[in-house]
């Protein structure tokens, strides 16, 4: 844009048009280059705002391929009751709850709940080898470019939200859950 | 009660804002006088109004009105009263309020101070404020609520970020908002100017003061950020290229291009439409800048928490940008320069090359801020680009921008004769060259030299422009040396005003290279009594302690700082770490300062063990570092010398220009 000086009309001398070519084209980029960029900026923002669902207490979608290879996603898990885990097998904290969380799955797997497990900033062996280590089944992914730790924005790991049948989000631990009553209570609210 | 009162107010003063609007533009285009004074009257209640919707969320703020939803989630009852005031700029909504107030008494003093010039144009100035403080009326009124309530009486608030609580923290945004907010002055002054056809210098040179006050804020906000980085974050430096710090350089850059090159416009007649160009893309940068720390599109260590205003920001945003566009584009036959440049050795192309320069590095910056987010939506990918970028590539620039800084004061109008280049540029090419061997002997890096070496370049030129201007005044009004400066800063306040702010920019840039090129760091971990030597310096770590603040517990660890070559003691530095009781997760650190004219020893208390036994600490010596304070302090003070009246003219409403061939200089 540096150049639009380049515009000042030669003095005098040169005879004007009603507007040269050489005008209309610079008028033509100074409207397309700004254009383009507020429709960036908008598009960016809606972006954004599908992550903000949170705000509003509408769990953000999110889709994932588990360890295992099979593809989930948040639409189809309308209608159940979710709990969402992020964690990482670096963190310790996760540890004092995993046997929790594997315990409680086997024993709601038939009551219309399903946990999910999100792998957040790990390296693929080491969070299989914890998975193994605690023997956990219920399904477990890498949270891949940290989209949805993003679209939820985790304050860090772990982080648990409970999600309704409805899609809202009804409660969030921060850091690990720790005993099987505040575990319980969270998962009265989110029974179908 | 009184809250459902205070949004009452804010409602009333969104309708205001649309009657002053609508009687300014009307009162603007049939020239009306009874629509010109409806507008103006209509500024001074709307800036009553949002005043007293201020103070009574300060009201809210010091007596711990919990209810209130703003003030749960960013008060508490410990918190000191000082912090309490600053809470209301603490969260999104107050610091909106305390946006729009701002806005209100710019737009207040705008219709004192020109109450009786300027008449074709005030309306539309006016209107065009109206227009700004509407919108973020619109945003309190309808998307942040600062009087929004809680269904209950909360027990204690929730705690202001601690972050925030520290003193620097507390001025930088009000100095930054002064003038990010007073930006939206000159924009208006250049709307009114096309709207109303009125295209001479008379708009220009009114417009020229109200944008040297908010560029001085603006300067200031953004070394009290970079003050508050340093001391606050303890990483060591004071600049990091963040998205939020770029918001506020980039309508700097554009700001300081625009000051430069409305001399050229005044002087000869030219660079008409890159001038609105340059306003233009001051405000549109303003309110990006707003946008994307305040909507969440962009990640920074600063963003205020997401909400509702994104779209309503981004409407704007367009308004802003196609509606002044539109505007230029139908006056453009009326902006048709009046001459050409004449030679490339001229003052005018020296200024035109310093607007290049700050585009270019506006641009680079601005793509460097945005970048993350393209890369994202194009490639799924966020990559980052960090200082590293900014620094290659601005960097350069900046040297380029500097040597032109002292060179562009010593050409002449139109033409510079060859006998003219050795008059002005022997003494300052000779300590540029000296400063230069000497800093050979230091570095082999080159960036380092050759800034330095620039650095003192301009700052002779700066001296040997304050000693002419004496010895002229000696000479022909037999003045004493005293008394010839005084006048030069009094007479001339443009020109030499501007020189003591490039003065300034050169003890910046000092400190820069000083950081850049000179800083030594260690990381150590040291037992009590236990010493460290680094940089000249030796440091011995005495003890832990910890003391109960208002809010917060503190965790000091001294350290005693000996001069290493002959053991003398030179005081103790005194890095602090605060956990606050409702954000433990959280904890600041204070860093530990000996701060001299040479060189600060910057001590950061990065953990301890078994109650302090041990303790880790990150230290820097950082050189030339103070030289960046001063440099905003003589900066303030130039502009203030280039702002204050002109004695002789004190009384006339416009002043005329500044003598003729001298050419005056800006900030």
């Amino acid at each position: 844009m540096a150049e639009l000086t380049d515009l000042q009309p030669q003095p005098a001398a040169a005879e004007r048009a009603p507007v040269s070519r050489a005008m209309r084209i610079w008028q033509a980029v100074f409207i397309i280059v700004p254009l383009l960029f507020v429709g960036l900026l908008a598009f960016r923002l809606w972006d954004t705002n599908t992550t903000e669902h949170r705000a509003s207490g509408l769990a953000p979608e999110f889709t994932f391929t588990t360890f295992d290879g099979e593809t989930i996603s948040s639409a189809d898990l309308l209608g159940k009751g979710v709990v969402l885990n992020f964690w990482a097998s670096w963190c310790d904290p996760c540890r004092e709850e995993a046997t929790l969380l594997e315990m409680t799955w086997r024993r709601e797997k038939d009551n219309g709940i399903i946990f999910i497990g999100l792998d957040y900033l790990d390296q693929e062996p080491a969070a299989l080898a914890y998975l193994a280590e605690f023997d956990v089944t219920y399904p477990n992914g890498p949270d891949l470019q940290s989209r949805a730790a993003r679209r939820y924005g985790i304050k860090g790991v772990p982080e648990t939200f409970f999600i309704a049948p409805t899609g809202e989000i009804v409660g969030t631990v921060i850091g690990p859950i720790v005993s099987q009553r505040q575990l319980d209570e969270y998962l009265d609210r989110i029974r179908p | 009660m009184i809250y459902n009162v205070g949004y009452l107010i804010l409602v009333t003063a969104l309708l205001l804002t649309v009657y002053g609007m609508v009687t300014g533009f009307l009162g603007g285009a049939r020239r009306s006088a009874q629509l010109a004074a409806a507008t103006e009257n209509a500024v001074y209640a709307v800036g009553g109004l949002v005043l007293l919707a201020a103070c009574i969320l300060w009201y809210g703020l010091l007596t711990d009105q919990f209810q209130l939803s703003y003030v749960w989630n960013h008060s508490e009852r410990a918190l000191p009263t000082f912090y309490k005031f600053a809470a209301l700029w603490g969260g999104q909504a107050g610091s909106l309020l305390f946006w729009s107030l701002i806005l209100s008494l710019f737009s207040v003093v705008v219709a004192v101070t020109h109450r009786h010039d300027l008449q074709l144009l005030m309306p539309y100035v006016h209107a065009v404020m109206h227009a700004s403080k509407l919108f973020f009326l619109v945003l309190l009124v309808f998307a942040a609520n600062p009087f929004a309530q809680v269904a209950f009486v909360p027990e204690d608030g929730r705690g202001l970020n601690p972050l925030l609580q520290n003193y620097w923290m507390v001025l930088h945004p009000v100095a930054l908002y002064l003038g990010y907010v007073g930006l939206a002055v000159p924009f208006a002054f250049a709307v009114a100017a096309l709207l109303s056809k009125k295209l001479d210098t008379e708009w220009m040179r009114a417009t020229r003061r109200w944008v040297l006050i908010p560029w001085m804020f603006l300067s200031v906000g953004i070394i009290m950020g970079s003050n508050w980085a340093y001391m606050e974050l303890g990483w060591g430096g004071y600049w990091a290229w963040d998205p939020v710090e770029n918001a506020s350089f980039l309508p700097w850059l554009t700001a300081t291009a625009f000051l430069h090159s409305i001399i050229i416009q005044e002087q000869r007649g030219i660079l008409k439409v890159w001038n609105m160009v340059l306003i233009w893309l001051t405000y549109f940068l303003v309110i990006l800048g707003t946008f994307t720390t305040r909507s969440g599109i962009i990640e920074s260590v600063h963003s205020f928490a997401r909400s509702e205003i994104g779209p309503y920001f981004l409407v704007f945003l367009s308004i802003v940008l196609f509606g002044f566009l539109w505007l230029l584009f139908k006056r453009l036959s009326l902006l048709k320069d009046e001459q050409s440049i004449d030679s490339y050795a001229s003052r005018e192309a020296a200024f035109m090359a310093n607007n290049w320069i700050f585009t270019a590095i506006a641009f680079a910056t601005l793509w460097g801020t945005f970048f993350p987010m393209f890369s994202e939506i194009f490639a799924g990918d966020r990559i980052s680009v960090a200082a590293p970028f900014f620094n290659k590539v601005n960097g350069p620039l900046f040297l380029i921008l500097f040597v032109l800084m002292g060179a562009g004061p010593l050409l002449g109008w139109r033409h510079t004769s060859v006998a003219a280049f050795r008059k002005q540029f022997t003494w300052p090419l000779v300590a540029a060259v000296v400063v230069a061997a000497g800093a050979s002997f230091t570095t082999r890096n080159v960036y380092a030299i050759v800034g330095l070496a620039i650095c003192a370049f301009v700052t002779a030129t700066i001296v040997q422009e304050y000693v002419r201007g004496v010895i002229a005044r000696r000479i022909t009004n037999r003045e004493s040396i005293p008394v010839a400066m005084g006048n030069l800063l009094r007479r001339n306040g443009r020109r030499y005003g501007g020189y003591l702010v490039h003065l300034g920019m050169v003890f910046i840039a000092v400190a820069v290279i000083g950081n850049e090129f000179y800083q030594e760091t260690t990381n150590v971990t040291l037992a009590r009594g236990e010493g460290v030597t680094i940089g000249g310096y030796e440091l011995v770590y005495v003890e832990l302690r910890a003391q109960e603040g208002p809010n917060r517990i503190e965790f000091a660890t001294p350290l005693m700082v000996y001069n290493a070559s002959n053991g003398r003691f030179l005081g103790t530095v005194e890095p602090h770490r605060n956990i606050y009781h409702k954000t433990p997760e959280m904890p600041t650190s204070e860093v530990g300062l000996r701060m001299t004219l040479a060189e600060d020893v910057y001590v950061v208390l990065n953990g301890w063990e078994n109650m302090g036994a041990t303790a880790t600490f990150t230290i820097h010596i950082n050189p030339l570092t103070a030289w960046m304070w001063i440099g905003g302090l003589v900066l303030v003070l130039g502009t203030l010398v280039a702002i204050w009246p002109h004695p002789a003219r004190r009384l006339e409403p416009v002043p005329v220009t500044v003598s003729a061939g001298v050419g005056a200089r800006p900030a």
